[in-house]
């Protein structure tokens, strides 16, 4: 592994390192694991200006391992002096761990931390923290969180591995976890995804760090099957479109604007043999149909030959697999496309809106352009004026800017 | 009937290099074969295919078992009156059939 000057591999390497340590040591210790390995990478660093060991990631091991020790005895020492009670030492042994037992520590780390005791939040901010390596700043900026309130989810999460630390020899037999490590990968995706984050690099990089981890998922009997291809293929199909959603420029693209050859033909193949993959069982979950929606989009060589009824048909089904409202909006969408304008409309009769919908620019937005498509010159003014003022940012508020052009305005 | 156990096999390649990027037309016969499966959900979302019994294997066919753990990636289990009728439902699963892989399908005997 070549460290120095790449960033990721700097984060990963801090990843890996509080895994492995958390797994000889446990979990219980995870604040003073964090800060041995960060210190650990600060002294190489320093260090290693002249000439990097010959194996980097061992040395650090070293360095942190004996770091975590030192801590433990003071502490135990100081603790017999007030106390008087003698401190449990945990054994850990010196050599570092092999390069093939590194994908399990991860693993097995991430199953910790997909506690369920939990709020999923909490779980994600805990993830990016231990184990893809963002600093508590870089974790607030990509979550949008303060930064004093990732502290306090990670102070809870400490707390909570300090007082119920999972035995780690079971994690990887605890099947029973996988649906919370699988919704907190997903989370992770779609932060980057659909993030408001202005910086692109910023967005692909969470979506690269939950792909990284799901395959891992994948690769590993106790994340394999269905569900996790399910979620493997819509990451992928997904992220192989990631570079064509924007202009260049930081603007956003609306799908029939986007240049269908920028989108990444490897990432959409991969993408269809965890579908294929994921086509297996007797459950048909919501992965399964957002990797299908994914799939519709991401297989159309044109807008104009987007599987509109496939696409409707899949929100459908997951509107009554995951009930949201959100889903409902989305079938509008396709529905409209498919039958006109009026009959996405009727798909949002009679649907009240939970508040956290109706005062979001997106709520606004789509019916505003259904009532301009509709010709409803009045409601689509009104609503337009309304998603504008509660679009969060300005890449958003030009782009709803371009769609939903005054009704006075030819169409589009 | 007689059950049969269906594995899923990775198949040697030789060489990561021969991994061809995939065509436009194969990727849209794999979109068809998932819309194809997900048509069995449309209307009963549960209780689809037989699970697999509580029945345990006590012997299978002779066959170069391959380091199951590593190589297989799915099963299902079928039951068929023949081999050639498990065959033909294992080969109409997109999730068993897949490029790059190829399915074992082995006769179980229950006690």
């Amino acid at each position: 592994m070549n460290l120095p000057g790449d960033p990721a591999a700097w984060r990963h390497t801090y990843g890996h390192l509080v895994a492995s340590l958390v797994r000889r040591m446990g979990a219980d210790h995870l604040a003073d694991i964090e800060d041995a390995v960060q210190s650990a990478l600060l002294v190489a660093l320093e260090r290693w200006r002249d000439a990097p060991p010959d194996d980097p990631v061992a040395w650090l091991y070293r360095v942190a391992h004996r770091k975590v020790l030192e801590g433990l005895r003071t502490r135990a020492r100081r603790g017999r002096i007030l106390e008087r009670r003698p401190g449990p030492e945990p054994a850990a042994p010196e050599n570092p761990p092999l390069a093939e037992e590194l994908g399990d520590d991860l693993l097995r780390m991430l199953f910790v931390g997909c506690d369920p005791d939990l709020p999923p939040a909490t779980q994600v901010v805990l993830v990016c923290k231990t184990l893809c390596g963002f600093s508590t700043a870089e974790v607030a900026a990509r979550l949008h969180l303060s930064t004093a309130n990732v502290h306090k989810r990670l102070q809870r999460a400490r707390a909570r591995l300090r007082e119920a630390p999972l035995h780690l020899d079971h994690v990887v037999g605890a099947r029973d976890r996988l649906p919370a490590v699988q919704q907190v990968l997903y989370l992770l995706f779609t932060e980057g995804y659909l993030s408001l984050h202005a910086s692109e690099a910023i967005r692909q990089e969470l979506c690269d760090e939950a792909l990284r981890l799901t395959r891992l998922l994948g690769a590993h009997k106790v994340g394999r099957g269905p569900e996790t291809e399910a979620l493997l293929a819509l990451m992928c199909l997904h992220r192989a479109r990631l570079a064509g959603r924007t202009d260049g420029f930081g603007g956003l693209l609306l799908l029939e604007e986007q240049d269908r050859s920028r989108w990444d033909p490897a990432l959409l193949g991969e993408g269809m043999v965890h579908l294929a993959a994921s086509a297996s069982g007797e459950r048909f979950g919501r992965y399964h149909a957002e990797a299908r929606i994914a799939a519709a989009h991401g297989l159309s060589p044109s807008f104009d030959a987007t599987p509109w009824q496939d696409i409707a048909d899949t929100y459908a089904l997951l509107e009554r697999l995951a009930p949201s409202p959100l889903h409902t909006l989305n079938r509008a969408l396709a529905v409209a496309e498919l039958n006109g304008a009026e009959a996405g409309l009727a798909v949002l009769e009679g649907l009240a809106p939970p508040s956290w919908l109706s005062g979001s620019y997106a709520w606004c937005a789509v019916r505003a352009d259904l009532h301009r498509r509709a010709h409803h010159p009045e409601e689509a003014d009104r609503l337009r004026a309304l998603a504008l003022d509660l679009a969060p940012t300005d890449a958003v508020r030009t782009l709803l800017a371009r769609r939903l052009s005054p009704v006075s305005a030819p169409l589009g | 009937m007689a059950t049969f156990l269906c594995l899923q096999r990775s198949l040697p390649t030789g060489d990561d290099a021969s991994a061809e990027p995939m065509s436009p037309a194969q990727m849209q016969e794999m979109y068809a074969a998932f819309g194809a499966w997900q048509q069995r959900f449309a209307d009963q979302l549960v209780d689809l295919g037989g699970k697999v019994g509580d029945g345990t294997v006590v012997a299978t066919t002779d066959g170069p078992f391959v380091e199951v753990k590593e190589l297989v990636g799915g099963y299902m289990v079928v039951e068929a009156d023949t081999l050639e009728g498990a065959i033909e439902v294992a080969s109409a699963c997109p999730g068993l059939v897949r490029p790059g892989s190829g399915v074992e399908i082995l006769a179980i005997h229950r006690p």
